[in-house]
């Protein structure tokens, strides 16, 4: 009895793991094939598309999509960073609602919030600020939540002994800060930062709305989304493939 | 806590309150942001759906355009649907996968958690168009079985439900994996042992002990798996195309195509 719910779960396992890849290796072995489709072509291969990747086209909305992932994963540490300290650090009264407040925005889907920051933007007068500088707010809104939970689960593992050791020993609290709880945290604000670079590099829905129509233009009329920065680089970045049968 | 601040009045010889009140200073940046780009754009939103033609009465017309519309309620339909089917399916597949990251020391433990988390690197699209390539009319699945002669015409698997709720639950299944991760290892390991030293088989511990704890987790991971299909777009965009509309691909289509009319405003706000 016991080797058969074993050897299931073995079974269940290498499913599961197949699942999960196989539609990665496809997409890689399809980047190869000549043809302009998205199909598979298993005897002849060819990396002309990877080529093809070096156009301007291609380059620029990637540099502009690199640029806002790091402007925006910078600026949601720093703001991840501020927010943890208080919630879980200090734990001042009411932490609990302040961090539901900071994760609110999870709640809501993409295409509300892209929609609703559209809204206010225009009628606050702020339309110009569709393009680069509403991406960047827009973005960190959504990644922030990512942001600050990660740094607070690092905070709330920082041994409090340490701090108080710190304190008996004079240091002020900026010292304590500096030499004990940022080194210590540190690992935990890194994986908080490389998730908002990653959410940012990567978002489609939510960046829809804030791309300026007409620039850079939409390469593809069959699928709208593909008229976003992200998505462009992204394909770019990923898999060229996808993209070429668009032309 | 009550010691920190007490020492602070003590050093400074400031007041109470004002020491409290700097506790909550660095709270300002983030917070200003999220109520200027968030919390005020979401008050607007919903202010609107209740003023259809931007006129200054409230009424429920929007709702109730959306709610008496056909087209619209099978779309509602569909994406409940849909997204209850990926719910499940997340949570059945990633349970073994969490348990065994939870619970093994074997050095194939690495081997599978990185493979299962890694592809949360790669974009939406990407893994999408996978699929699409296995899935579609001339592709993988039907390509094999016309070869191997089972079928003279391409099955139809793209294109409707049962392609984005594969793709959606490839998509979802990391974070499932990354809950029901949290929650298994929330679980005292020295109750199951406990119990294997009182002579319960592995199964009856897993039956007994470790589901009924993992409830909660449970539950969660089906709810986020749920919400995130509910609000996803570019796999069913890509994946359902035309012939499968869920409620997501149907909003970008009023917002970007047609209109900015009461009709898409009712159901930014009403669905979700």
């Amino acid at each position: 009895m016991n080797r058969i719910v074993s050897g299931l779960f073995w079974v269940s396992i290498a499913l599961v793991m197949a699942f999960i890849t196989l539609p990665l290796i496809v997409v890689m072995a399809a980047s190869l094939s000549p043809s302009s489709r998205v199909t598979l072509v298993p005897w002849e291969w060819t990396v002309r598309w990877y080529g093809d990747l070096m156009a301007r086209r291609w380059i620029d909305p990637f540099i502009l999509s690199a640029q806002i992932a790091i402007l925006v994963s910078l600026i949601s540490g720093v703001l991840g960073l501020l927010a943890a300290y208080v919630v879980a650090f200090e734990k001042c009264p009411g932490h609990a609602t302040i961090m539901s407040f900071l994760l609110s925005p999870l709640a809501v889907p993409q295409i509300v919030k892209g929609v609703a920051i559209v809204l206010f933007l225009s009628s606050a007068g702020l339309y110009r600020w569709v393009g680069t500088p509403g991406l960047v707010a827009a973005h960190i809104i959504l990644t922030l939540p990512f942001a600050v939970r990660m740094i607070a689960t690092a905070m709330f593992n920082f041994d409090k002994n340490l701090d108080r050791a710190g304190q008996s020993t004079g240091a002020t609290k900026a010292q304590r800060i500096r030499h004990l709880l940022l080194p210590i945290i540190k690992p935990g604000v890194f994986s908080g930062m490389t998730f908002a670079f990653i959410i940012s590099f990567n978002n489609i829905p939510l960046s829809v709305f804030l791309v300026r129509p007409g620039k850079p233009p939409c390469p593809s009329p069959s699928l709208t989304i593909s008229n976003t920065a992200s998505i462009r680089c992204w394909l770019r970045s990923m898999s060229p493939r996808c993209f070429s049968c668009w032309r | 806590m009550s010691m920190s601040s007490i020492a602070l009045t003590a050093e400074g010889g400031r007041p109470v309150w004002m020491s409290r009140a700097r506790q909550y200073l660095p709270l300002l940046p983030p917070t200003l942001l999220l109520l200027v780009f968030f919390a005020i754009p979401m008050g607007m939103m919903v202010g609107l759906s209740f003023h259809p033609q931007g006129g200054s009465t409230a009424s429920l017309a929007s709702y109730e355009r959306f709610f008496t519309d056909d087209f619209s309620l099978a779309g509602l339909g569909r994406t409940v649907l849909m997204s209850g089917l990926v719910a499940i399916c997340v949570t059945l597949m990633a349970y073994p996968v969490a348990y065994f990251s939870a619970r093994s020391r074997s050095r194939w433990r690495a081997v599978v958690f990185a493979p299962a988390i890694a592809p949360e690197l790669a974009g939406v699209v990407l893994r999408t168009y996978g699929w699409l390539i296995i899935l579609e009319d001339h592709g993988f699945i039907n390509s094999g079985l016309m070869w191997l002669g089972l079928i003279s015409e391409p099955l139809p698997p793209a294109k409707n439900m049962f392609g984005v709720v594969v793709g959606l639950t490839h998509v979802i299944l990391p974070f499932g994996i990354l809950s029901l991760l949290t929650s298994l290892q929330g679980v005292d390991q020295n109750l199951e042992k406990s119990a294997q030293i009182l002579g319960a088989s592995r199964v009856s511990v897993l039956r007994h002990i470790v589901l009924p704890l993992t409830v909660p987790g449970i539950v969660s991971s089906m709810l986020l798996a749920f919400t995130m299909s509910a609000s996803a777009y570019a796999t069913p965009a890509i994946l359902g195309g035309a012939g499968f509309k869920v409620l997501a691909t149907m909003v970008y289509e009023q917002v970007l195509f047609t209109s900015t009319g009461p009709l898409p405003r009712s159901w930014r706000t009403c669905c979700w």
